[in-house]
């Protein structure tokens, strides 16, 4: 029985051209796909020029490698530029979950609460198709773990871009403000990993002015992140993680404060979990002087910042500005 | 004009992650199908009639034949809501993760090894490598710098294990220390910070608890009665919060947002003046020292004249 010809949605022809193109050893040649495969079989004989469907089928072929499905082009051995007889199939082994990738019930109880984290839209969704690939893999399932509800915040809209330039290994300029300056100065960098450290997001990359590793506060990026054009190796991506948690734990065993608290009282409660008994009062490891002199203004007078100078001078500006602005007359009577 | 190609492509993805969950199945209702893949039932009923259209390439120039078509048991979908692939012409294998799948699992990953009983479970580190293999291709680096876990963590995560109740000292800001014995219901971590939810005994209502403030730390041995409560979101407000009317400089409304939850705004130039909720009128102090400079509080008085004796107080100490 044949069916019909209607015409077949955009997400119904790339599933056809999937189907088509898994179904080939040798590969099939960009004329039998668009004579033969449903979707673009219609078009084609309704009349749609063969350049129409060519692009469209280049773009169904981007798309489907957007979504980590590798198409493979064979083409011309003699001349490899040569496309004009080339062959598309999609290796199986390269398209499927690995058959001896298995999951434990153990496992996948803790990736469904790894799932689960991102309070970001974009990002959820992603891990939640994921976690649906692996479930599809038809394993039992532990006594899920409760009582947990683990969230990694992502409020910052550059996160994105950063994350796309990353993939793909591409320079990305931003301007960034850096604290206590009062102009934004662009930055240009390779983008090689994102890093949450105590609860913000830092992008750690080269950056071509300086020819060095740096590490950005998102939070302090103050227009949107431009992807350019310009692509690095992406081998230089290779361990970046850990190098840029390595540069934020260095320095903050170098950069410590000496801080008098007050026992018994939010500022000693909060500061105790990070710090280490001195001689008098307390020292505390920071990695970012101005995110300290934030917390440590809001502890009012339950703390007292004894070094360094320029943390004290910091903390004093924000208590001033604050008595300032409330002692005053209203701003709005 | 490119949302039509996106969602298009999002749609694809879908249905060929669908195939291999229908196979693996056999039979699965509507209903828990289209739970699994996030859509409504009748979304979900319409992906799988339109499954039926797909297939392979036809030969010769003839259409497609029924066996090279996906096929599915019509009577079990139109009559019982079940579905049953009868025919399928490839797609039975789950596709790998995508770079961007693996990314965002493998970074929920390293904040779930901080709880305690998981990250030194050895599971983590098996899934690492697992995640990055199954991948199409690598993922970006996300780094979720590791906590420690401390005395406190512990015995909660021991307490919800056990289901018994918890007895702890807690210490709010600007009130003095009590005694809690509590039903642990959830642990919330949320920007590092940890917080318990649960039955509090004192209390007889469920209460959160912010972990850095409990000290003193014991299980009991009392079994807990109020294991299953309905807790409320992390920050969801109270109906004894109290409004405050503050101003701050438009930029910085994220950082206030940390914070409070904003009922009203209005902007005035650069600044906006909003009425916030608070669980405390005092705690908003702390806030306005925090931001030094960048958020004013305009009523009501006394939570305006604590803030500048709280800022005035904190000076004192340098002079």
């Amino acid at each position: 029985m044949a069916k019909e010809p209607t015409r077949t949605a955009p997400e119904e022809r790339l599933v056809n051209l999937v189907v088509a193109l898994m179904a080939t050893e040798q590969g099939l040649t960009k004329d039998t796909i668009l004579s033969s495969v449903a979707g673009y079989r219609e078009q084609s004989e309704a009349g749609a020029s063969k350049d129409a469907l060519e692009k469209m089928f280049e773009r169904d072929k981007e798309n489907l490698r957007g979504l980590g499905i590798p198409v493979e082009t064979i083409g011309d051995y003699a001349d490899p530029d040569d496309l004009r007889d080339a062959r598309y199939r999609i290796p199986t082994a390269e398209y499927e979950l690995p058959a001896d990738i298995d999951f434990t019930p153990a496992e996948i109880a803790v990736l469904n609460l790894a799932g689960g984290v991102w309070s970001e839209s974009s990002m959820s969704a992603d891990a939640r198709s994921g976690l649906r690939k692996i479930r599809a893999l038809g394993i039992d399932v532990d006594a899920p773990i409760i009582g947990y509800s683990p969230r990694i915040n992502l409020r910052e809209a550059s996160f994105a871009p950063l994350h796309r330039a990353i993939e793909q290994g591409r320079v990305v300029e931003f301007s960034y403000l850096k604290a206590g300056e009062d102009a934004a100065v662009v930055r240009s960098i390779q983008p090689l990993a994102l890093l949450e450290y105590e609860a913000r997001w830092h992008v750690y990359g080269i950056d071509l002015a300086a020819g060095e590793p740096r590490t950005f506060l998102l939070a302090r990026i103050s227009t949107e992140v431009r992807i350019t054009r310009t692509s690095f190796d992406l081998a230089l991506r290779d361990g970046a993680g850990e190098r840029a948690l390595t540069g934020l734990t260095d320095l903050a065993a170098r950069q410590r404060a000496l801080l008098e608290v007050e026992p018994g009282t939010e500022a000693s409660l909060r500061l105790s979990r990070r710090a280490r008994p001195a001689d008098q009062g307390i020292h505390v490891p920071y990695v970012d002087i101005h995110i300290l002199a934030d917390e440590l203004a809001s502890y009012g007078p339950e703390v007292r910042v004894v070094e360094p100078v320029a943390l004290r001078d910091e903390v004093i500006l924000r208590l001033e500005r604050a008595l300032a602005l409330h002692t005053d007359v209203r701003t709005t009577a | 004009m490119n949302a039509g190609p996106l969602l298009a492509t999002d749609r694809a993805a879908l249905i060929l992650q669908l195939v291999p969950y229908l196979i693996g199945k056999g039979e699965v209702s509507l209903a828990e199908a289209a739970d699994a893949f996030d859509v409504d039932p009748e979304h979900m009923r319409t992906m799988v009639e339109k499954l039926t259209v797909i297939g392979l390439p036809g030969e010769g120039g003839f259409w497609q034949m029924a066996n090279d078509l996906f096929d599915i048991d019509w009577d079990l979908l139109d009559e019982r809501d079940l579905i049953v692939i009868t025919n399928s012409v490839g797609l039975e294998r789950t596709p790998r993760l995508t770079a961007r799948e693996a990314a965002a699992l493998l970074a929920g990953l390293q904040l779930a090894a901080t709880l305690p009983g998981v990250g030194d479970s050895g599971v983590v580190q098996g899934l690492l490598a697992k995640l990055a293999r199954g991948a199409s291709s690598a993922p970006a680096e996300l780094i979720v710098a590791p906590d420690g876990v401390d005395d406190v963590r512990v015995a909660v995560a021991a307490a919800l294990r056990a289901g018994v109740a918890l007895s702890f000292t807690y210490q709010a800001p600007d009130a003095p220390a009590t005694t809690r014995t509590v039903d642990p219901v959830k642990v919330h971590i949320a920007s590092g910070q940890w917080y318990l939810q649960g039955w509090c005994h004192l209390r007889a209502a469920v209460r959160t608890f912010h972990l850095d403030r409990v000290s003193d730390v014991r299980l009991t041995d009392v079994a807990i009665t109020h294991g299953e409560e309905n807790v409320p979101d992390l920050f969801e407000p109270a109906d004894t919060d109290v409004a405050v009317d503050v101003r701050y400089r438009a930029a910085s409304a994220a950082l206030l947002a940390d914070y409070v939850a904003v009922d009203t705004t209005s902007v005035d130039g650069a600044f906006e003046t909003a009425r916030v909720r608070v669980g405390d009128a005092r705690s908003l102090k702390r806030a306005a020292t925090r931001l030094g400079g960048e958020l004013e509080i305009l009523a009501p008085e006394s939570a305006r004249q604590s803030s500048a004796a709280w800022a005035e107080a904190g000076l004192a100490q340098y002079r």
